[in-house]
């Protein structure tokens, strides 16, 4: 009986080494594709440009499916193995995913390339320890300013903006509840929370002053943006009514460009003064990305690398800024008079000066973000003073700071 | 006769016929007052629990001494088997169906033998490496040569299938004892000069007396596939590290014990405790107000609309009924968007200057969990005010006729009357839905989502979070299975036992004769 399945199991054996391809020059076979729903039509177009480029890969068969950003990322962390072979990413969710072995590392030929097209930003973005884990598609993952200018004449100080849109009757939107927009505040004063994370997506320090002077202007500002009649706790211009001003990014310009019609504007996120000290705005800038899934197959494993490098290059870029608005993070795209003319684009362009280039962060970094931005909603820490608000920021800090030896 | 309160059945009834722990006589009990005699029950329950317990326990002592020695004669059995058995009898010890084949009984030899068979091979060729990685989990990390990435170890299927070939093993004793008790009962039977059974038999017996068998077969398979296994797996999940960071096939998790439970149930910055038991108070206190606010006001409301000299009865219910017609899925997102700062009703009280700044329907912890309870009424009532309807109308009219004649007012026919019918007809249904009210996940997380966060909770828990929306975040958000597992076993301890202790207090279950 072991003799026959001695014989069966290498006879199988034999079979499945012949199945494979003998070289890894070129593949054919079914590629999975994961992008938002926005983008299926424009990635199954490409890929056949990119199969008429590269004869090669003409057996190639792309299966894209609309997946979003977000669930793209949680979906590959549940399942690897059923997920997508390229997928398309914001860059939070970079070190989970690397931790998660969902992720391979790029070619050292490809990361050269990618280095070199790329503004630096993403080419950091993409980055954990020395190697580089995806490619770089969009830099505009970050947000400024939307105002209505007929309401609101000069932008430049968020009082100021908060005055105007309150004497027209009108509210300013900002999610304050969010670890991504908080951080226009306390970055804004010069408090800071960053992570360093090794090439294997493991959080090995934590650097963070937000229990300083710093910290503590950043959540006054906070909490009297909180206490504005005008204010409204949000970031979603499809969710927002009766509107003078939104924080918001480039992905929701269709939906403000509606609601504003002809006195549509943007600009830069305003300055806020707290105790007489007035502070610029800052924030995080943002990208995102298309990762490659860890490949056993060779043949397939290039395969995917080349369709990634192709997705992410110039042309494509350019497609997507074309269809949708998606501000391109390759040098030569970013140069096109349509990008440079964008009024979303410029506003962020000219808040990008002042935010800083989004690390990695971990998931209860988010959350207690969200918890601390609640408690401010919910006026807990209205009648606090300096002191006991500094001590609700080191418990804040604590809790980073603990999540290293997690 | 008249049933009993609810509240007051558990102690009373208990010891109608026992000692009183106090040593209190009936003609004592019966000249206190109405008060105090609910309080001398309620204390007579308090003494006797340790006492119930004690049994309790005591029973459970002794069905396991009653198992262990059944078991010993089991073995003890089996030895005479073998001692006792003939030379087929013997060998069917090591070839499973030898005995039943060797006397003539073709069908179940084969079907004994067959089981072995792939046993071993299944053993040998496949649960065997699995189930020999259950103490580690796996040991071979997934590692890449060049960029192509070789899989190690999976600790998913290690754990999945090693579970699969425990159960398996299981089922081979069993069907190794049953091929041993077999051949025993042959050789009594032929010893007794009768026939034995043969094939067609055993097949005729299946659509006969073994009918049981044929019929709960598939679903008794189903049962353990989709159920018994999974909630296994999770179970054993609690006691592993599997997170995000211990993600197969790139990432192997292992055994830690119990400290996932020290993590969730310890008090201090680092652990979930404090955060557990803000989740876990809110979470009774929802479910009790859920149940009972609209369980009492749904009641009152089939009243108002049963009362005669009530017009339009029938549009009344309609009205109501008509928020059960709309999916909650729906009617609650929509109503979530309404309470919302920037939602209607908040732009309208400004609007109309009662208000100056929005009220903090989700913002605040308590304002939202208030929002909740209250939002719920509205989506509650209708169910109840339609069960009640039905009961009410099933009462005896005599009885209330009666009431009537000899003065009695309104409130006391319903404290005497309507309530206690009431509460037996609907205590399963009561408990039913404080259990369900208790896993509600529906209406939590179309409302809030559990939000409003604080600084002041861990582990992404807001101030409306139920333990089963709080598991279904970790799970979904946090990719953080092992605290999810803890909170599922936790949430089957506390349901189990509130089922059990109040099941058995209810008076249709305490005095389900009274209403006969």
């Amino acid at each position: 009986m072991r003799k026959f399945f001695a014989i069966v199991l290498s006879l199988t054996l034999m079979l499945s080494l012949a199945s494979l391809p003998a070289a890894a020059e070129g593949f054919s076979g079914e590629v999975k594709i994961w992008v938002p729903d926005a983008m299926v039509d424009l990635t199954l177009a490409k890929v056949e440009e990119f199969k008429a480029a590269h004869p090669e890969y003409a057996g190639l068969t792309a299966l894209v499916e609309p997946v979003g950003e977000g669930d793209a990322a949680t979906n590959m962390i549940t399942d690897v193995e059923g997920g997508a072979d390229i997928f398309g990413f914001a860059q939070d969710q970079l070190a989970r995913l690397v931790a998660a072995g969902a992720l391979v590392e790029l070619s050292e030929e490809n990361a050269a390339i990618v280095t070199e097209a790329n503004d630096a930003g993403s080419v950091a973005a993409v980055t954990l320890g020395e190697l580089m884990f995806a490619y770089p598609m969009t830099s505009d993952n970050g947000y400024f300013l939307y105002y209505d200018s007929s309401v609101i004449s000069d932008p430049s100080t968020l009082e100021g903006v908060l005055e105007q849109a309150g004497a027209a009757g009108k509210k300013v939107y900002m999610q304050i509840n969010s670890g991504w927009y908080q951080t226009a505040f306390f970055f804004g004063t010069g408090a800071m929370v960053t992570y360093e994370v090794d090439d294997e997506g493991n959080l090995v320090k934590a650097n963070v002053d937000y229990a300083s002077d710093k910290g503590v202007a950043a959540l006054k500002g906070m909490i009297a943006l909180a206490n504005d009649p005008a204010f409204v706790n949000g970031s979603s211009a499809s969710d927002a009514s009766n509107y003078a001003a939104i924080v918001d990014g480039v992905w929701d310009s269709a939906a403000v460009q509606a609601a504003f019609g002809d006195n549509y504007a943007a600009a830069k996120l305003p300055t806020f003064t707290v105790d007489g000290e007035t502070y610029q705005m800052s924030g995080f800038g943002g990208f995102k990305m298309l990762g490659v899934k860890p490949q056993v197959d060779e043949a397939k494993l290039a395969a995917c690398d080349a369709l990634a490098l192709f997705l992410t290059g110039e042309e494509v870029q350019s497609a997507r800024f074309e269809q949708s608005g998606w501000g391109p993070s390759n040098l030569n795209a970013q140069q096109q008079d349509a990008v440079k003319a964008d009024a979303a684009l410029s506003a962020l362009a000219a808040q990008l000066a002042y935010a800083v280039p989004q690390g990695q962060y971990p998931n209860d970094y988010w959350s207690t973000a969200e918890g601390l931005g609640d408690d401010v909603i919910a006026g807990l820490l209205n009648d606090l003073t300096d002191d006991q608000l500094l001590e609700r920021l080191t418990q804040f800090q604590d809790i980073l700071l603990s999540l290293i030896a997690q | 006769m008249c049933p009993q309160p609810f509240f007051s059945s558990f102690p009373r009834g208990l010891d109608a016929n026992e000692e009183v722990g106090d040593g209190m006589a009936d003609l004592e009990y019966l000249s206190l007052g109405r008060g105090q005699r609910r309080l001398q029950d309620l204390r007579r329950w308090l003494i006797s629990l340790p006492k119930r317990m004690g049994q309790g326990a005591l029973r459970f002592v002794r069905g396991l001494a009653g198992l262990i020695k059944k078991l010993g004669l089991d073995i003890a059995d089996i030895g005479q088997t073998f001692v006792k058995g003939d030379w087929k009898t013997r060998v069917s010890f090591f070839i499973m169906g030898f005995g039943s084949f060797a006397r003539g009984q073709f069908f179940r030899g084969l079907l004994f033998f067959l089981f072995q068979a792939v046993f071993f091979l299944y053993i040998l060729f496949f649960g065997g490496a699995y189930l020999a990685k259950m103490g580690t989990l796996g040991t071979v990390e997934t590692s890449r040569q060049g960029r192509v990435t070789v899989y190690g170890d999976n600790s998913f299927l290690i754990l999945l299938y090693g579970i699969l070939t425990l159960f398996f093993i299981l089922a081979f004793l069993y069907t190794w004892r049953l091929n041993i008790r077999q051949n025993k009962i042959s050789q009594q039977i032929l010893a007794g000069g009768k026939k034995l059974k043969y094939a067609r038999d055993d097949v005729a017996a299946l659509a006969d007396n073994q009918f049981h068998k044929t019929l709960l077969s598939l679903p008794m398979l189903g049962l353990f596939t989709f159920t018994i296994v999974p909630i296994i797996f999770m179970i054993l999940v609690a006691f592993t590290n599997y997170d995000y960071t211990h993600q197969p096939p790139g990432k192997l998790f292992t055994w830690v014990g119990l400290s996932n439970f020290r993590t969730m149930l310890s008090a201090g910055s680092a652990n979930y405790g404090d955060t557990f038991a803000q989740v876990l108070f809110w979470t009774l206190t929802w479910a009790f107000f859920a149940t009972f606010l609209n369980y009492f006001l749904g009641m009152l409301v089939a009243i108002m609309i049963n009362k005669k000299g009530i017009r339009l009865k029938k549009m009344w219910r309609t009205i109501l009924v008509m928020t059960i017609a709309i999916p909650q899925f729906v009617s609650l997102l929509y109503v979530s968007r309404m309470f919302a700062a920037d939602g209607l009703i908040n732009s309208y009280l400004i609007s109309w200057g009662w208000i100056s700044k929005p009220l903090p329907f989700w913002t605040d912890g308590t304002w939202a969990r208030i929002t909740i309870i209250i939002i719920n009424i509205w989506i509650g009532i209708p169910y109840m005010m339609l069960i009640a309807t039905g009961i009410l109308m099933n009462i005896p009219a005599d009885l209330y006729e009666s009431a009537r004649i000899d003065g009695a007012n309104a409130l006391q026919t319903y404290a005497r009357i309507t309530l206690p019918y009431m509460l037996f007809v609907t205590g399963p249904y009561l408990l039913t839905s404080f259990i369900g009210n208790l896993n509600n996940f529906n209406v939590i997380y179309l409302l809030t989502g559990g939000s409003p966060l604080s600084l002041q909770l861990r582990g992404n828990a807001g101030y409306t979070d139920l333990l089963i929306t709080w598991l279904y975040k970790m799970t979904v958000t946090d990719s953080d299975y092992k605290m999810a597992a803890v909170i599922g076993i936790i949430v089957f301890i506390i349901t189990a036992v509130i089922s059990l202790t109040v099941y058995n207090m209810i008076p249709s279950v305490r005095h389900e004769e009274d209403f006969q």
